[in-house]
């Protein structure tokens, strides 16, 4: 259809600048090749583009035209294979009153030394493909004329006849039959929000790599269990291991104004949908929820604002916005950190003028110190006060002041620094702060942490390795709570779970049996700890990028040498292994890397002494910029 | 006189209170301002008037009858036909008597159909031209349907199910509903009774009237409780009382008068309450309670006043009314503890206030002007209060203000007509229509518009006039209002508020050449463009004609046709997702009537009349909803043919026999309810499919005796 429009253009045209030429009585006005420049063709290869040009529709059956070109815009010539897909929309409430917009698939073609339809390679980076036939009756499905079409491109996974890999390239392209762009889509969400947790995300061979492309077959009309429909597979599939909140939609729906159908999440409520996840309702039957037969009721009562609501994070926002607690002062007394913390409503900017333990509505509030950042901390016990507990030492304006005594500072690092960690929970009645005696409900703080010096507070301390924006990007600002309301991943965590934690002599992976931050952290996400059988790391565990941040100058910080502070794997049996092999070994588990480690200076299992005396040599090879970069080697996106 | 009598239709309350008071001045002031007797006849002969061919007769003259029919009423929407719904044999009585004595008193009687519910009779005295009294009876009658399907009864407020009923989620898990359901019929049946009196003396008439109308019946009314619904049929027993008085006073030149009037509505129903057919949705709401419409009052006085002199005409309305209502509250629910409401009741009261101000002159022969004002102001006095929400008597939702909906209306009409010879005039003007609200999205909308016609003579058989008018409507900043539980999409406008721009043209042209054959034909167009909606209606589009002609073949034989279509196009804009336009509905809306009527009278000897008319109607709505893909809706039409013949012989000097034959071919379909059953939908338990489909006869036969 949209051929037949240009070609009207094209008759139409002309016929307006006959009219001119005639009166210039020059050109004989034979068109020029509408098609685009080819230009050379592109000799190197990182990235495939496909620019659908249209699809015509002549007798029922479709032609798309699209152009292959590289990173640079060269056109892409001989391309051996592709698979082409079709799939029609039904726009929201078609099927019935309150139904979700449903894909309806039509068909999968491939092309490679055998074409289900017609592929014409155009020598010019433009290609062309016909379908085998018309899309009405394929799959038992009608066509709907004016209904929103797509057809997926997926190139890639093989080689141009000179040897060049193609990257696997899925591209989609919407269109209708009875004008130019679609009436009506079901754009929910961007592959990236999937990939921000995921990497890079791929499914059947990783031949499938966009949303686009999963939703053309995952439907009622392709798939037979209903399980496996998009939304309901998808949510099913989050339910277990979900790594931050299930309650917040807005993880995976994340607000875009850029995608129209965005806010579905709150606005078409269907039981596919929210069953998927409220699975211990069945509508229908009315158990769980009163008697559903259909979509048709649902917004009666779920309305955008309830279901926003009822899913979103804002109460805990509104209530965590009437508290604040900092630290403003803190130094060390020999073995003693003096410290002031400043209670504040930012609401309404006004200081709390009661201390922690008079304010009814502080169900928990504490302090842990440590020392000796340089060392990773001189213990794994760090001392800590409960403010709702103790009455400060004296305070007021807001500032209270307090004091954390036997810390453990040995006389060579007087002169470090140490940590402070707050963590603590809020008795809440949904956006309000309330009293403790009347309710049960809590609020998590958001942990944080503050650097001190034996003078006074720091902004640097211990090294920055992960933050809570990288932790977050799986497992959300925070939510992630551990021993009830630690959630400060960057900094707090870190304070216990330090070299001062052993591993098993017995372990078969020692990294797996220590609770030391790091190790604790990768043989977690690794999946290879007994106490966590079940995680299933959602995206490639090489991609070090997903949780390591950069350090100040742009090197990322899973890259050799370690930092100094870094300690060796302690055992409980009092050996050791040394660090950067302790680390490696975590994941690198095989003999062959144990014996490659230790030909290369790595000590496992050794004495102190050994495992600290620097005989590893891995950053010869492995270190920031040398052949075999970490970095390079891991598949960091 | 029966026609001063107003036989107002009373639609609910406060509109037939302000059409009585929106009639009650124009007939006024029409009546006595246009009026013959306010002809200057200073200067007319009037004894040269007096017909020397008349014969004052004295006695009695007139007919009575008696009638009998036979009536198919299996379904009583042809009763809107005939004018009642016994199925079978049916009796009434018909007069139009006339007694006059010598000395100028006048007596008639006269009855039509009494005994059907659409019966009338009246009993007029009086003395022409002095006084009258006038005593009258009314039945007026509308049959939707016979074969409502529910399981419901009603006793007084109540609606209550069989013993043995079967609740469920659904209405499919209702066990009993097939056995349990019967027959019930939608219908209201109203009884009117008038009183008038008028008395008119040398510079004064003085009217008085009131009216008593009994309505009974019952109506669809909608039960829900959270998202389960029942279809209920309504009770409906109530009265309207009105009573008017108005005295006028003129000299030459000048005329004022006083109106004023009084209304009063009784409901003997204070509330539907009824059983839920479904299982509670949660909690324990059993039953639902509605409150039924309140008991209210009108009050009414009017000032007119008339001036005219040397061609110029000044004519001055003002009018105060005073609508209330202090029914007691029923509690917030009846489904557990009803929260506390703030008053026991609305004691509400709205004042209006209505000016008219018209001049009207002629400064130069061939030339008339005019200017009106209209000032009219709704000032809602109830007190404010925060009312307790819950929600179809299940849930609390918080409380809301109950909104004012103040509204102060001005209107300006400057215009001017000028002939410029026997055959052709102009007239043109200027309308300013301003209107402040509250409440509403808009705070205020203004109408310019702009109007003309001309009027062509264009030979003594021959005439035409063209009308046309464009209007451009704006307003202030629109501001949807915070007050729905659910915003409404920003780019809404609604219909009513949005800036619009409309143009309407009329032609009109009439042949009344021959005293044999006359025909007239108008064409009517409008164009409404609502310029400034991305959501809302976008659009309406109205076209028609009209074409009816009569022809006297001989004396006794006549024959006339008329021809009428209409369609109506509007299209609308929508959203599924809060943002711009991506669903359009267009609804095309189309009606024809056509009929064709004969009368062949004194045949036979001047014994037999004849007379038949035939007529179709034919009414339907086409929706298409666009996103993409066009989904049209199901059917919404009614079609009717209907033949109405009748047959007058006369069978001695002062006896005559009638024979009335109706035969009606109807159907309507409604796509709401077609094809449905009792429980087609799971969460509405319905009336099922309310479409008509019938051939129905009427056969009557009236003996009338001439007096």
């Amino acid at each position: 259809m949209k051929l037949i429009t240009q070609s009207r253009l094209h008759k139409s045209i002309p016929l307006g600048l006959i009219a001119i030429l005639a009166a210039c009585g020059g050109d004989d006005g034979s068109p020029g090749n509408p098609g685009e420049p080819g230009g050379p063709p592109a000799s190197v290869i990182t990235e495939l583009n496909i620019t659908v040009k249209d699809v015509a529709f002549d007798a029922g059956i479709a032609t798309v035209n699209y152009r292959i070109t590289n990173e640079e815009d060269e056109p892409v010539v001989g391309i051996p294979s592709a698979t082409y897909l079709a799939a029609q929309l039904l726009p929201m409430g078609y099927t019935n009153a309150g139904n979700a917009s449903q894909w309806q698939y039509f068909t999968s073609e491939s092309c490679s030394d055998v074409c289900d339809g017609e592929f014409v390679d155009h020598k010019n980076g433009q290609y062309s493909y016909t379908f085998s036939g018309a899309f009405d009756g394929m799959n038992d499905v009608s066509f709907m004329p004016g209904g929103t079409q797509r057809v997926v491109i997926k190139i890639g996974g093989d080689s141009l006849p000179d040897g060049t890999a193609l990257p696997i390239t899925n591209q989609h392209y919407d269109w209708q039959d009875k004008g130019d762009t679609p009436a009506y889509t079901r754009n929910l969400i961007e592959m990236e929000t999937c990939n921000s947790c995921h990497s890079d995300l791929a499914f059947h061979g990783s031949k499938y790599n966009e949303v686009e492309t999963c939703v053309t077959c995952h439907n009622t009309d392709k798939v037979s269990n209903p399980d496996n429909v998009f939304a309901p597979m998808v949510h099913g599939k989050h339910l277990t291991g979900f790594p931050g909140s299930l309650a917040d939609c807005q993880t995976c729906h994340a607000p875009d104004e850029t995608l129209t159908e965005n806010m579905n999440w709150a606005r078409v409520p269907t039981m596919e949908a929210c069953g998927s996840c409220h699975t211990d309702i069945d509508f229908p039957a009315g158990q769980g929820h009163p008697t559903q037969q259909d979509n048709s009721n649902c917004v009666a009562c779920h309305n955008s604002d309830w279901t926003m609501s009822a899913h979103s994070q804002a109460d805990t926002d509104a209530v965590l916005g009437q508290f604040s607690v900092e630290i403003v002062s803190a130094s060390l007394n020999g073995t003693t950190v003096d410290l002031a913390v400043r209670l504040s409503n930012p609401a309404t900017n006004e200081i709390y003028s009661d201390s922690a333990d008079k304010l009814n509505f502080v169900n928990d509030l504490r302090v842990y110190a440590n020392w000796g950042v340089s060392v990773d901390y001189t213990t794994r016990s760090a001392k800590s006060i409960k403010l709702q507990d103790i009455t400060p030492i004296s305070g007021s304006d807001g500032i209270f002041n307090y004091q954390i005594t036997g810390l453990t500072v040995p006389a060579e690092l007087e002169d470090d620094k140490g940590t402070l960690a707050i963590q603590g929970k809020l008795c809440s009645d949904d956006d309000m702060l309330a009293n403790c005696a009347d309710i049960d409900n809590t609020t998590n703080l958001k942990s944080s942490h503050q650097f001190f010096s034996a003078s006074a507070i720091t902004d640097v301390g211990r090294r920055v390795v992960v933050t809570n924006e990288t932790c977050g990007s799986c497992h959300g600002d925070q939510e992630l709570n551990y021993h009830g309301s630690r959630n400060d991943l960057e900094g707090q965590c870190q304070v216990c779970h330090n070299p001062n934690m052993q591993a098993e002599a017995s372990a078969a992976n020692p990294s797996a049996s220590t609770a030391d931050y790091k190790h604790l952290a990768h043989t977690l996400h690794a999946g290879s700890r007994e106490s966590y059988p079940d995680i299933n790391y959602p995206a490639n565990i090489g991609n070090c990028a997903q949780c390591h941040t950069e350090d100040a100058s742009g090197v990322l910080t899973a890259a050799l040498p370690l930092n100094s502070a870094v300690q060796p794997l302690a055992f409980d049996d009092g050996s050791f292994t040394s660090p950067t092999s302790a680390i490696c070994s975590a994941c690198h588990t095989s003999d062959t890397s144990k014996s490659h480690m230790t030909q290369q200076g790595g000590v496992f299992n050794g004495t102190e002494a050994d495992a600290t005396s620097g005989t590893e040599s891995c950053a010869t090879c492995h270190g920031q910029g040398a052949s075999v970069d970490v970095l390079a080697v891991h598949p960091i996106k | 006189m029966m026609k001063s009598i107003q036989f107002h239709i009373n639609k609910p309350l406060q509109l037939s209170l302000i059409a009585l008071a929106v009639s009650a001045s124009i007939t006024s002031v029409h009546a006595t301002g246009y009026g013959v007797q306010n002809a200057n006849r200073d200067k007319a002969k009037v004894e040269k008037w007096e017909c020397k061919r008349c014969v004052t007769t004295s006695g009695f003259n007139g007919s009575v009858g008696i009638g009998a029919a036979y009536n198919d009423a299996g379904d009583i929407h042809f009763g809107n036909t005939t004018g009642t719904d016994t199925d079978g044999a049916v009796g009434h009585i018909e007069a139009d008597l006339n007694y006059q004595s010598e000395n100028g008193y006048q007596t008639t009687i006269t009855a039509d159909k009494l005994g059907y519910d659409t019966g009338s009779a009246a009993i007029e005295t009086g003395r022409r031209g002095q006084y009258s009294i006038a005593l009258g009876y009314r039945g007026l009658a509308n049959y939707d349907t016979n074969a409502a399907l529910t399981p419901y009864m009603n006793s007084g407020d109540q609606l209550f199910l069989p013993d043995d009923w079967q609740a469920g989620a659904t209405t499919g898990q209702m066990s009993n509903l097939n056995d349990d359901i019967s027959d019930t019929a939608l219908k209201t049946q109203r009884d009117r009774f008038l009183l008038e009196a008028d008395y008119k003396g040398s510079f004064y008439k003085a009217d008085i009237n009131y009216q008593h109308e009994k309505r009974e019946g019952k109506r669809t009314f909608s039960g829900n409780l959270l998202t389960n619904s029942a279809m209920l049929a309504q009770p409906i027993d109530d009265t309207t009382d009105e009573f008017g008085a108005k005295i006028y006073f003129n000299g030459k030149g000048w005329l004022v008068g006083i109106d004023s009037s009084f209304s009063q509505y009784k409901n003997d129903h204070q509330a539907v309450n009824w059983e839920s057919a479904f299982t509670p949705t949660f909690g324990a709401a059993y039953a639902g309670q509605s409150a039924a419409a309140p008991d209210n009052k009108a009050y009414r006085v009017g000032a007119n006043a008339q001036l005219n002199g040397n061609g110029h005409q000044v004519l001055m309305n003002l009018s105060v009314a005073s609508f209330t209502q202090d029914q007691a509250f029923l509690p917030a629910t009846i489904n557990g503890p009803s929260p506390a409401l703030p008053t026991s009741s609305l004691d509400g009261q709205v004042d209006t206030t209505d000016m008219k101000l018209k001049y009207s002159g002629r400064p130069l022969r061939g030339l008339s002007v005019r200017a009106r004002y209209d000032y009219s102001d709704r000032d809602n006095k109830t007190a404010l209060n925060a009312y307790p929400q819950v929600i179809t008597d299940s849930y609390y939702a918080g409380t809301a203000v109950n909104p004012e909906y103040d509204r102060t209306k001005q209107l300006v009409d400057v215009g001017a007509k000028y002939r410029f010879n026997r055959s052709i005039y102009v007239d043109g003007g200027y309308r300013y229509d301003h209107n402040d609200y509250s409440d509403l999205d808009r705070d205020s909308l203004q109408q310019n518009s702009l109007y003309a016609k001309l009027n062509y003579r264009i030979s003594p058989a021959w005439s035409a006039w063209l009308k046309a008018e464009a209007s451009d409507r704006t307003g202030s900043t629109y501001k949807a209002v915070t007050t729905t539980s659910s915003p409404s999409n920003p780019y809404l406008r609604k219909s009513y508020l949005a800036d619009r721009q409309r143009q309407e043209y009329k032609l009109n042209v009439a042949y009344s050449g021959s005293a044999a054959f006359s025909a007239s034909a108008n064409l009517h167009a409008s164009y409404d463009d609502y310029n400034d909606t991305e959501i809302g209606l976008t659009r309406v589009d109205t076209q028609g004609y009209d074409i009816s002609a009569n022809y006297m073949i001989s004396e006794n034989f006549n024959l006339n046709a008329y021809l009428n279509q209409d369609w109506r196009d509007s299209d609308q804009a929508g959203s599924s997702n809060f943002g711009l336009a991506n669903w359009y509905a267009n609804t095309d809306e189309q009606s024809t009537l056509v009929g064709a009527g004969l009368t062949y009278q004194n045949l036979l000897d001047s014994k037999l009349n004849l007379g038949l008319d035939y007529s179709y109607a034919d009414g339907q709505s086409d929706t298409n909803v666009i996103q993409g893909i066009t989904s049209p809706y199901g059917d919404y039409f009614s079609e009717k043919h209907n033949i109405n013949a009748f047959a007058k012989y006369q069978l001695a000097e002062k006896m005559a026999l009638r024979f009335d034959w109706i035969f009606e071919n109807y159907k309507d379909s409604d796509w709401l309810n077609q094809g449905l059953s009792v429980d087609s939908i799971p969460n509405v338990l319905t009336f099922g499919d309310l479409s008509h489909d019938y051939n129905a006869h009427y056969f009557g036969l009236t003996f009338s005796y001439q007096m």
